[in-house]
């Protein structure tokens, strides 16, 4: 248990840093934004024609834009401690309100991409691993490098032109029913996949050459029998673990992809957040996100936990 | 049961590697195949087993109960294992499942080989590994479990398959003096038991544990075979007459020199690892040329106790004080891996020349150095991955030589070495005592060498 | 396929790129001039590559992008693996504290994944060119950083450096001969990564309107130009597609091993 407790731990200092990072971001932000900010929230408030100086001053009071900063940044990460993100400036809604709703629809876009890249790159990595050196190993590798070397929006337009508007069997964008997911998830997924099978395939490779499956084999068990007791648990281990490190891929795939496909999540809100300088949206999207990243990196930590006796006895 | 091998010969892309060994074997009486790495020994097992790596291939005959395995395809082949022989693996820590408990390993066999229930198989296997010893560890991983008591479950595995003929390659490797003889003595009962035996190993002394026939091969060729242990009191052949006398409890007794100045001084050490005290209160000193070993098995801390007195370590209470008459750099290190303590971004002769010119040492001495090391001067083109481990071992010693030190520590420096080699390298290790007056300090967890060698042998963890 | 054959095709990819990027300007085309009487017009005299939707050429339009993509990535790249290096070999040299600083500063730096970065980053001022070099050499440096001190404080745990430190040969005997060559092969290998991920990432930024802003001619931006035109002109749309996917994958061969 120590050991679980310990990583978890390294998750929550994790989590404690996106939310300094991004909130010491914003704030030096607003700090440097050319113009009045005091003037920009009234005005968010109560609309550009009834805003004027004494609405702008009245603000400031406020917010306590007249302090020294020192005290601002004080108040600006205890806003954030109080579960505080303000007001959007340029919709004029509650953040907190708006990433309740994109993280909905990002959670359902990022879980389907990562199922798709589970379905799609261990096994055809494992293949190419039991038979290292043959024909598969070798075009597993070139696919797999290719793939990589695309940039996500890439690979995105290749897909939404080739099955949606060539072939019309999928929507070209927006959000409704399942067909519309798919898309999107499936570009993240091939992403993700690229880097997934190369890791199984790997590790496969590894555990195949072991010597601990040439004893199993030598015990008398057949091939296949010997790769699920001894081969599939062993080779999961470093596909889960790196899994934490490729979701990497996942996040900044997502902040393109939503873009791409006018998928309302958070990644497609950070954008046009930056885009308007709407920097209570910035400083939402930005930690969600961020938090995001670090709950799907616990997960792999807990499932490598699971999976391995070493670790579970650390 | 029987396994007659007839003028088996093993090819590869550059040549024979085995040429025409024959043998039998029976239930009851082990073969022993003993040779240096490299000998074309582990072939012989391979071919056996029929896991020659690709490339190489086996003529003449094997003959199982009767039937030649040779032209069998290798499905058929295959299909042996485990129920018709069985391999015993090399490194047991290695060769379990680190994700699976013992007794699951050990209860598969009877389960998936053998089709018993899982009941039936759990029982099976709990009986196994409880009549190896092992009660109560088949709940623990092979992590959890010390390597002497991962052998047994690998051992208790193999048994469950059933195999009349048990192969063992190098069984020993990597087990310290103590493990090596449990090992010998449950391998010894598997023969007695009535399984036949082949043994693989380079260690005189577990063919002596082992007893019955044994077969010495020097480069792919058979030179002699007999009885144990006859066979080595008295060889015949040149090569296994040096293989014997290479034995340190065969080696003559190095001369006792009295003591001189203190060069180290260590008192009331104490040092604690990983959580567990390795020494308390220890003193110890070591005087201008004299011998001194520290013996014991692994992880008992002498290395620890070496780096200690070298300064390379500080001890967590207690002191090492040094005599104020030693040079700075009057302390050198031999390591157990030679190759490690090389940097392989350069020669061996840039390496030297880098020494020389940074302690402003005359060019003639390492020249000098050379041949009273007997090493040729064209290994000093080479890097340290490009020559045997007896040679590097011998760069090592060149290296330390060139500053002149008071005390040379040898930490295992000759355990990963052949016996010969070993021989070789202690020999020259003499010299340096009885030449220069080098006080040598000795770690190693062979208790014979210890005492061959040192005038004061220091016994740890016991 | 061999390490210095995968190498060798790597580098011609990115020879290739280079030269187009080069040679582009000879051809004598602004690319910034719009004729719009001539959009989207196919390969042919005058334009060989043909021309984009507000009638520029593609040739001169895609030279110029591979001119800012290949100055980009290699200045990033440099940003980050200079400090990135340096720094990594001073905190397994020295440990302590400096070495825990770091260390913990290289956490906070990855806590979050490397495009979030940037993009907070270019929040600062959107559509400019300096916040995204300092966005993504602050993303970069810390697996410079990381490799560099996790491979010297391996080396330095070796019996070889204990060895020579005992023989008396010093610090920089241990730099050069012990931790540089091993340390040196590795950030080569990351540098070519690293220009990679630089590549890319300007170009999805660029793509989602966060990076350089049309009309700057950079390959992203040209495709979200000319994403609606894709039924018209799909050469123009495949064309900054293909020479970011020979670049990025160029450099990816170039770095030899592959990257986990």
């Amino acid at each position: 248990m120590g050991g679980l407790i310990r990583v978890l731990g390294g998750r929550a200092v994790q989590a404690v840093l996106v939310a300094l990072l991004v909130g010491t971001a914003c704030f030096l932000m607003v700090r440097l934004l050319p113009g009045d900010m005091a003037y920009r929230i009234a005005a968010s408030r109560y609309g550009y024609d009834l805003v004027d100086g004494a609405a702008a001053e009245a603000v400031r009071q406020e917010l306590g834009l007249d302090r020294p900063w020192p005290v601002q940044l004080g108040a600006w990460f205890g806003g954030l401690l109080r579960l505080d993100l303000g007001v959007s400036l340029a919709s004029g809604e509650e953040v907190a309100e708006a990433l309740g709703i994109q993280l909905g629809h990002t959670l359902l876009l990022s879980v389907t991409a990562l199922l798709f890249s589970l379905l799609i790159g261990p096994p055809l990595g494992a293949l190419a691993g039991l038979r290292s050196g043959g024909w598969w190993d070798g075009a597993l590798l070139v696919l797999s490098a290719a793939l990589r070397a695309l940039p996500a929006f890439v690979v995105g337009i290749g897909l939404m032109l080739w099955l949606a508007v060539e072939w019309e069997w999928l929507p070209v964008a927006g959000v409704g029913g399942w067909r519309e997911v798919i898309l999107p998830a499936l570009t993240l997924a091939l992403g993700l996949a690229a880097a997934s099978s190369r890791v199984a395939r790997d590790a496969v490779a590894g555990v195949v050459a072991s010597p601990f499956f040439g004893f199993a084999r030598m015990k008398g068990l057949d091939d296949a029998t010997a790769f699920r007791r001894h081969g599939v648990r062993n080779a999961a281990i470093p596909v889960v673990a790196y899994l934490g490190l490729q979701l990497v891929i996942l996040i900044e795939g997502v902040v393109v992809v939503e873009s791409l496909f006018a998928w309302p999540g958070i990644g497609h809100a950070l954008v046009h957040a930056v885009l308007g300088r709407d920097i209570p949206m910035v400083q939402g999207t930005a930690l969600v996100m961020g938090l995001l990243f670090v709950a799907l990196n616990a997960l792999t930590d807990l499932a490598c936990w699971l999976l391995d006796p070493r670790r579970r006895a650390a | 049961m029987s396994l007659i091998v007839e003028k088996l010969r093993i090819r590869g892309p550059e040549g024979v590697l085995v040429q025409g060994a024959s043998f039998a074997l029976a239930p009851g009486e082990p073969l022993v195949l003993l040779g240096e790495t490299g000998s074309g020994k582990s072939l012989l097992a391979q071919a056996v087993m029929g896991t020659l790596p690709p490339g190489l291939r086996a003529e003449g005959r094997i003959l199982l109960d009767g039937r030649d395995l040779l032209p069998l395809p290798p499905r058929e082949r295959r299909a042996l294992w485990g129920r018709r022989i069985a391999m015993l693996p090399q490194e047991p820590w290695a060769a379990l499942d680190p994700t699976m408990r013992a007794e699951a390993q050990v209860a598969e066999v009877d389960r998936l080989v053998h089709r018993h229930g899982a009941a039936e198989a759990r029982r099976r296997a709990a009986a196994r590994l409880a009549h190896l010893g092992l009660q109560g560890a088949g709940r623990r991983y092979p992590f959890q479990l010390s390597g002497g008591m991962n052998q047994r479950v690998a051992l208790a595995a193999t048994e469950a398959a059933g195999a009349a003929l048990l192969i063992a390659d190098e069984p020993t490797k990597g087990l310290d003096a103590a493990l090596r003889d449990t090992a010998g003595a449950l391998l010894r009962a598997e023969a007695e038991a009535g399984r036949m035996l082949l043994v693989i190993t380079h260690d005189v002394a577990l063919a002596r544990l082992l007893g019955g026939q044994a077969m010495v091969m020097l480069s792919g060729a058979v030179v002699e075979a007999g009885a144990l242990p006859g066979l080595l009191e008295a060889p015949q052949h040149d090569y296994t007459r040096r293989l014997v006398a290479a034995e340190p409890s065969r080696w003559q007794d190095w001369p006792r020199r009295p003591p001189g100045r203190a060069i180290v001084e260590g008192n009331g050490l104490h040092k604690r690892l990983g959580g567990r005290e390795l020494f308390g209160g220890l003193d110890m000193s070591i005087g201008e040329g004299e011998v001194v070993a520290v013996a014991g098995p692994s992880g008992c801390g002498k290395t620890t106790l070496g780096n200690l007195l070298l300064g390379l370590a500080r001890p967590d209470r207690g002191q090492v004080r040094r005599g104020a008459w030693v040079a700075p750099l009057g302390l050198q290190k031999l390591y157990q891996d030679p190759v490690a303590a090389f940097t392989p971004h350069q020669t061996l002769g840039q390496g030297i020349a880098e020494l020389r010119r940074r302690h402003g040492l005359a060019e003639d001495r390492a020249a000098g150095l050379l041949p009273r090391l007997r090493l040729q001067p064209a290994l000093l083109g080479r890097r340290p991955s490009e020559v045997s481990g007896g040679e590097l071992q011998r760069f090592g010693l060149l290296r330390a030589l060139l500053l002149d030190p008071a005390l040379l520590f040898a930490d295992e420096a000759t355990s990963r070495l052949d016996p010969l080699t070993q021989q070789e390298v202690m020999a020259l290790l003499r010299e340096c005592v009885e030449e220069r007056g080098t006080a040598l300090l000795l770690v190693t967890h062979e208790t014979a060498l210890a005492e061959k060698a040192a005038g004061r042998v220091l016994r740890l963890g016991t | 396929m061999t390490l210095s054959s995968r190498r060798l095709l790597g580098g011609a990819m990115l020879a290739a790129v280079a030269g187009f990027a080069l040679l582009g300007p000879l051809h004598g085309a602004d690319p910034l001039r719009q004729n719009l009487s001539a959009t989207l017009l196919p390969p042919g005299a005058g334009h060989p590559l043909g021309t984009d939707h507000l009638g520029r050429d593609m040739l001169a339009r895609l030279a110029a992008g591979a001119r800012l993509s290949f100055g980009y990535a290699l200045l990033a790249a440099l940003a980050a693996a200079v400090p990135g290096t340096l720094l990594g070999l001073l905190a397994a040299l020295r440990g302590g504290w400096p070495e825990r600083l770091l260390l913990g500063l290289a956490d906070a730096v990855q806590a979050l994944p490397a495009l979030l970065l940037v993009v907070l980053v270019t929040a600062f001022a959107p559509g400019e060119f300096l916040p995204l070099y300092i966005g993504v050499a602050l993303a970069l440096w810390v697996e410079f950083f990381r490799i560099s001190r996790n491979t010297a404080a391996g080396v330095l745990a070796r019996p070889q450096v204990e060895a020579a430190r005992l023989l008396g040969l010093g610090t920089g005997h241990i730099l050069r001969r012990h931790l540089w060559p091993e340390v040196a092969a590795l950030t080569a290998t990351l540098f070519a990564f690293a220009a990679g991920t630089a590549v890319t990432t300007v170009a999805a930024l660029a793509f989602v309107g966060v990076g350089a802003r049309p009309p700057v001619p950079e390959w992203g931006s040209m495709m979200t130009e000319l994403l609606p035109y894709h039924a018209e002109a799909p050469l123009a749309l495949l064309l900054p597609a293909l020479l970011i996917f020979l670049t990025v994958l160029g450099l990816h061969l170039l770095a030899g091993r592959e990257r986990a």
